[in-house]
């Protein structure tokens, strides 16, 4: 455990429990915005021959996935949501259980990829945990922040694939998940807005009329 | 002037968001015969890209390209008459995000570039979310809120197969560019593990917004709730540009010699859409809901067909084309008999024939077409890919198809003789503009003309676009 890219994300691991553990909006941002800033400098420990413009371009990512994001979350639900829960489905002890038997299957799963050249045993693992903690918060909390949330840690996850394993791509790789990033978060604060307009809430629970 | 022909309505797009009403629906026919015109031309010259490593002419693009150009003409002559005649508050937003959904699909048919072909398909879902929320309601929103949540989620499982992708080059230590071409070129030295992986995270994303069962929960929602024209260019090309990206990506799998692996996937996925199709189309209450699910179904047969390479990929592009004309028109049609009788539900309407007689005559056919009726060409496109299942010697998947078709025939059929014949109190005959009924049946009647006379630079194309993938007779 002497590699520093371990121990940053061991940090990785555990923002993902404690995102399962989170039961208000404030703090699930909060763990989140920490995420995205631990994600963010995982190349940097990795590639040790780093041009200015690699440098230049992960500070912009952590900036936006870490501070800008989060930020701009947590003003659009100031108003209404501040102190809401996050409305589980799956309660928030069965889901840190859930949790660690996620970091254990991932640790199994991962044995049987032929990983390039890595220089750290943790993360495949850590990618694979965070991809499916952003899934199974989508699922398991109702509150349509939440779910939001939950896509972006997807994404967090996909990061971490994609920056450390594609050596190949990194450039067009890093701009294309951040491009989804932006988007997807502006075009979800756009609808979010118009949902609490119409319904008064941002319980998705309320979207429930169209189905067979 | 490659670049030019997906430039044009991206411009168009953003101006048109800024002009009043009286402008916006004359430019979107403008932009629609530009676009046209372009196509046509790509297809004559093929000219090269200036950026060669993004964009690319190639025959599935190509293809895509001509039948969304022509859809897009249709549908926009069409949109102007149905501008009028309901009644959209902010149309600026809507003809704006028209023709931002016409550059980004047209983007998606020429990308060659692993990740611009995925930065593209993101664009259409951004692109084509406010198309989906035209009416304001609180329907709507849930459709919209729901469509861009499963989609960016599906979308983001296509992203990781496509650095899985890239990672499959690293540890095959292959030095090519990313693009389908190039990577098609070396897939035999890819590391088969990793492009396993890619493979199936690319066909669950693209998948997703293709309306392949079980992740096509969104479909039916968002086809329903749409403008009758947004659901048109949803249901005919959109589904199209997605499943563009699964068809590179399968030629790169059959070109590293794992065509078994994705051709399986490929099938068991079409068989679940076919069959989830059977099961919701038979008690559906609702028109337009019953249009996205026979869309889920004929996606199915498309995947189908192509998991089964052979003489059925030939069968599932011909499926794929004519579908985008029937089921255009057919969803046009959807919108004349909701602005005629008001209501989305299958009681609401009734007796088309004499009330709405044009409208029947255009709807009667599209059902005809889409169930596979001679002599428009879904026909022929099913038959050849039952021909080639059973070349290919998969008799239970074959068994299933044809069952499954049958019951989504009855369902189909049941719906469709009551709006059409079913009595009503009211018998006075609604009315009905000539713009909103001649681009169906010009929809209608390229299918037909299709089935008989199949130009011969379109056969060309069509073979080259299914050669990669061991196709052709």
């Amino acid at each position: 455990m002497n590699n520093p890219v371990d121990i940053i994300l061991s940090f990785v691991l555990l923002s993902c429990l404690f995102s399962f553990g989170s039961s208000r909006l404030p703090g699930l941002i909060k763990v989140l915005a920490f995420q995205g800033v631990v994600v963010s400098i995982v190349p940097l420990f990795i590639d040790h021959h780093m041009s200015g413009g690699g440098i230049l371009f992960t500070m912009v990512t952590l900036t936006i996935r870490g501070i800008v994001i989060p930020l701009c979350i947590y003003l659009a639900i100031k108003k209404v949501a501040i102190h809401r829960e996050v409305e589980p489905i799956v309660g928030y002890h069965a889901s840190l259980l859930a949790g660690l038997g996620l970091i254990v299957a991932a640790m199994f799963v991962s044995r049987n990829f032929d990983v390039p050249d890595s220089t750290s045993v943790l993360l495949l693992p850590s990618a694979i945990t965070v991809l499916v903690a952003g899934m199974f918060l989508l699922m398991a909390r109702r509150n349509a922040i939440a779910m939001v949330l939950g896509y972006i840690m997807m994404e967090n996850g996909i990061y971490l694939v994609g920056t450390t394993f594609s050596a190949h791509a990194r450039h067009i790789v890093e701009f294309g998940i951040l491009l989804d990033v932006l988007a997807g978060v502006m075009i979800m604060a756009i609808i979010l807005q118009n949902i609490r307009r119409t319904f008064d809430d941002v319980d998705t629970a309320l979207l429930r009329t169209l189905k067979e | 002037m490659l670049e030019f022909v997906f430039l044009a309505p991206f411009l168009a797009g953003i101006i048109a968001f800024f002009i009043p009403r009286n402008l916006g629906r004359p430019l979107l026919v403008i932009i629609g015969a530009i676009h046209l015109l372009l196509s046509i031309l790509i297809w004559i010259r093929r000219p090269v890209s200036m950026f060669p490593e993004y964009f690319a002419v190639t025959p599935e693009g190509l293809l895509s390209l001509l039948v969304i150009s022509l859809l897009f003409f249709l549908i926009s002559i069409y949109t102007t008459g149905y501008l009028k005649a309901s009644n959209i508050k902010s149309e600026h937003i809507f003809t704006g995000s028209m023709l931002l959904f016409l550059s980004t699909m047209t983007l998606v048919t020429l990308s060659d570039h692993i990740m611009v072909m995925w930065i593209a398909i993101e664009a259409t879902t951004l692109a084509s979310a406010p198309l989906i929320y035209t009416h304001r309601t609180s329907a709507s929103l849930e459709a919209t809120w729901k469509y861009v949540l499963i989609c960016s989620v599906g979308i983001a499982m296509a992203l990781l197969g496509s650095v899985l992708i890239t990672v499959a080059m690293d540890v095959g230590k292959v030095d090519a560019s990313i693009s389908f071409s190039s990577l098609t070129a070396v897939a035999k030295s890819l590391d088969p593990m990793w492009l396993k992986a890619g493979f199936v995270f690319i066909l669950v994303g693209y998948g997703t917004k293709m309306g392949l069962a079980p992740m096509h929960t969104w479909l039916p929602d968002a086809h329903s709730e749409a403008p009758s024209p947004a659901s048109a260019l949803l249901s005919g090309v959109l589904l199209n540009c997605a499943y563009l990206g699964i068809f590179k990506t399968n030629n790169i799998m059959v070109a590293a010699g794992l065509g078994d692996f994705s051709g399986t996937i490929l099938m068991v996925f079409g068989i679940i859409s076919i069959l989830a199709a059977a099961t919701f189309i038979l008690k559906q209450t609702e028109y337009k809901r019953m249009l996205a699910y026979s869309s889920i179904e004929n996606m199915g047969i498309i995947a189908f067909g192509t998991g089964v390479g052979g003489l059925a990929a030939y069968g599932a592009i011909l499926c794929l084309i004519h579908h985008s004309l029937i089921k255009s028109s057919l969803f046009l049609t959807s919108g004349n008999i909701l602005l005629g009788y008001g209501s989305r539900l299958i009681k609401g309407t009734g007796n088309l024939v004499n009330r709405m007689p044009k409208t029947f005559v255009a709807f009667f056919a599209g059902f005809a077409g889409i169930s596979g009726f001679p002599p428009f060409g879904i026909f022929i496109g099913e038959l050849l890919i039952i021909l080639g299942t059973f070349r290919a010697g998969h008799y239970v998947g074959v068994g299933i198809f044809i069952l499954s078709l049958c019951v989504i025939f009855a369902g189909f059929a049941n719906q469709v003789l009551k709006i059409s014949f079913d009595d009503t109190d009211a018998t006075i005959p609604l009315p009905e503009k000539a713009v909103m009924v001649w681009p169906q049946y010009a929809l209608l009647l390229t299918s037909l003309v299709l089935c008989f006379w199949l130009p011969g630079t379109l056969y060309q194309t069509i073979m080259n676009a299914v050669t990669s993938v061991g196709g052709g007779f």
